[in-house]
């Protein structure tokens, strides 16, 4: 009896091990079989998106101070 | 509304045999696959199909793991940096501490801006969780949670409530209220239940949904109405420390990082991992995808912050020094992708030139660990929570 149930747990791990093992090489398939362009078309794209976007970037070109609610020198307290 | 997402059909790639078709959850001795229904029928005969052995699957793997790394490298014919050779240099960065926070009673661990780009909730390790307006640093909501270390925490897209959690294990809800007689503590709810620490979470595009990431090594998405789980996402081979949402409207997908030197890009509707990258040299302490959502950075604790695009499906840029020996603890983008802040362990402020690769500027003011950064929604100013109790706004 008590071999029964080593047997049975020696399978049920193993077949847990092959299990994972088999999802592992199914997710490898995957991404090995996956589309892919090339680095330079993509980062010419990169560069693409901060040429479009830059102009609006307050933190490269900065807005005039009267516009930045952090930069402008407003009073929140008052003198009692 | 929530029994019918509960019980939609998963449309994707089948675990099996990666067809694209509606799948099931099968259970084989107690784990949980998505099979399509082809081949639930085919598993009920698969017992006894064994020229397959555990080594043979593992060498099989390890093939496919070469493979994939030839090609990765096929497609690598230059450096981004070369690339950015043209663009224009940046100019000299005047960046100052706008604004000082100063109320917790302990290290500020994580803080998230409200879509107003004005308030900010921020926790902490004594456990409280504070609503700050960020133009007149003052202190609007406050609620001690019932546990300390609290690691995540994040507002609603509808500035209606707050999330938070960490060592509870649990995600919790809080809705905010003006109402001076209410005690924010009683309308809390309980959305996540992992089985170890919370360590990010974030709203998807409504208030509706959740993903938490913890310490388990799995994130999830919940229903905040139910509390039920609606997808988990099990991959990461140990703890789960960061996440972020693709930035798109119909975006589908969310990328972490975890302690296993792993970033993964998943699918919210299916549960699949998309693609992994290991390249770091210890733990991703976090990840923020690249404002176009083609491409994210990471920060980690081997001192390096790398930038992965998706559609090469490679790292692409590293920006390190050998100056810089602590880790990178949390990291963000500008508006336009130009630049990226990341707060180190050394309690400095680096800002790089993501294009060029190249450091732009130091910030100094903390007198800690920066442990948490987040660049404000309209881009205007960027806020960074430390160790040393203080969050502060640069500009």
């Amino acid at each position: 009896m008590p071999r029964e149930n080593k047997m049975k747990e020696l399978t049920s791990n193993s077949t847990t091990s092959i299990s994972q093992a088999r999802k592992a090489v199914e997710q490898l398939k995957m991404e090995a079989y996956m589309d892919r362009m090339k680095v330079s078309k993509a980062a010419a794209d990169l560069l693409a998106y901060c040429d479009a976007h830059i102009g609006e970037d307050p933190l490269i070109i900065p807005v005039p101070a009267s516009e930045n609610p952090f930069r402008e020198k407003k009073l929140f307290c008052t003198i009692l | 509304m929530c029994d019918q997402t509960f019980l939609a059909i998963v449309f994707g790639p089948c675990d099996k045999c990666s067809n694209e078709k509606p799948l099931r959850a099968v259970y084989i001795k107690s784990e949980q696959l998505s099979y399509c229904s082809l081949c639930v029928e085919m598993m009920a005969t698969e017992g006894l199909h064994e020229n397959e052995t555990l080594a043979s699957l593992k060498n099989e793997a390890e093939s496919l793991k070469g493979k994939l790394e030839e090609e990765r490298a096929k497609l690598h014919d230059v450096e981004l940096h070369q690339v950015a050779e043209r663009v224009e240099a940046l100019g000299q960065f005047v960046m100052k501490t706008r604004r000082t926070l100063k109320g917790h009673g302990n290290k500020v661990l994580c803080m998230d801006w409200c879509k107003d780009k004005r308030r900010i909730v921020s926790s902490s390790q004594d456990g409280k969780v504070i609503v700050w307006d960020s133009f007149t640093t003052n202190k609007e909501h406050a609620v001690t949670m019932p546990c300390t270390w609290v690691m995540a925490c994040a507002y609603a897209p509808s500035g209606c409530a707050i999330a938070c959690g960490g060592l509870d294990n649990k995600c919790s809800v809080y809705p905010l209220t003006f109402d001076k007689n209410e005690n924010m503590a009683a309308k809390k709810k309980s959305v996540a239940m992992h089985t170890n620490y919370l360590s990010a979470c974030s709203f998807t595009n409504s208030d509706m949904q959740i993903l938490t990431a913890s310490g388990d090594g799995t994130c999830a998405l919940w229903d905040v109405e139910s509390g039920q789980l609606l997808q988990s996402f099990h991959g990461h081979g140990a703890d789960v420390l960061c996440l972020d949402l693709a930035p798109s409207e119909t975006g589908n997908t969310f990328v972490s990082g975890g302690c296993d030197k792993k970033a993964m890009v998943w699918d919210m509707r299916s549960g699949q991992c998309i693609q992994s990258f290991e390249t770091h040299d210890s733990d991703i302490n976090s990840v923020r995808y690249y404002p176009s959502g083609d491409a994210f950075a990471s920060g980690s604790d081997d001192a390096t912050c790398r930038l992965y695009d998706l559609r090469a499906d490679r790292e692409v840029a590293i920006y390190s020094k050998e100056s810089i020996i602590f880790g990178a603890s949390s990291v963000d983008f500008s508006l336009s992708g130009r630049l990226l802040f990341a707060g180190y362990n050394d309690y400095t402020i680096n800002v790089w030139d993501v294009l060029k690769g190249s450091r732009v500027s130091i910030l100094f003011g903390h007198e800690n660990r920066v442990s948490t950064l987040r660049v404000s929604p309209d881009g205007t100013a960027f806020c960074s929570g430390s160790w040393d109790h203080t969050l502060r706004i640069w500009a």
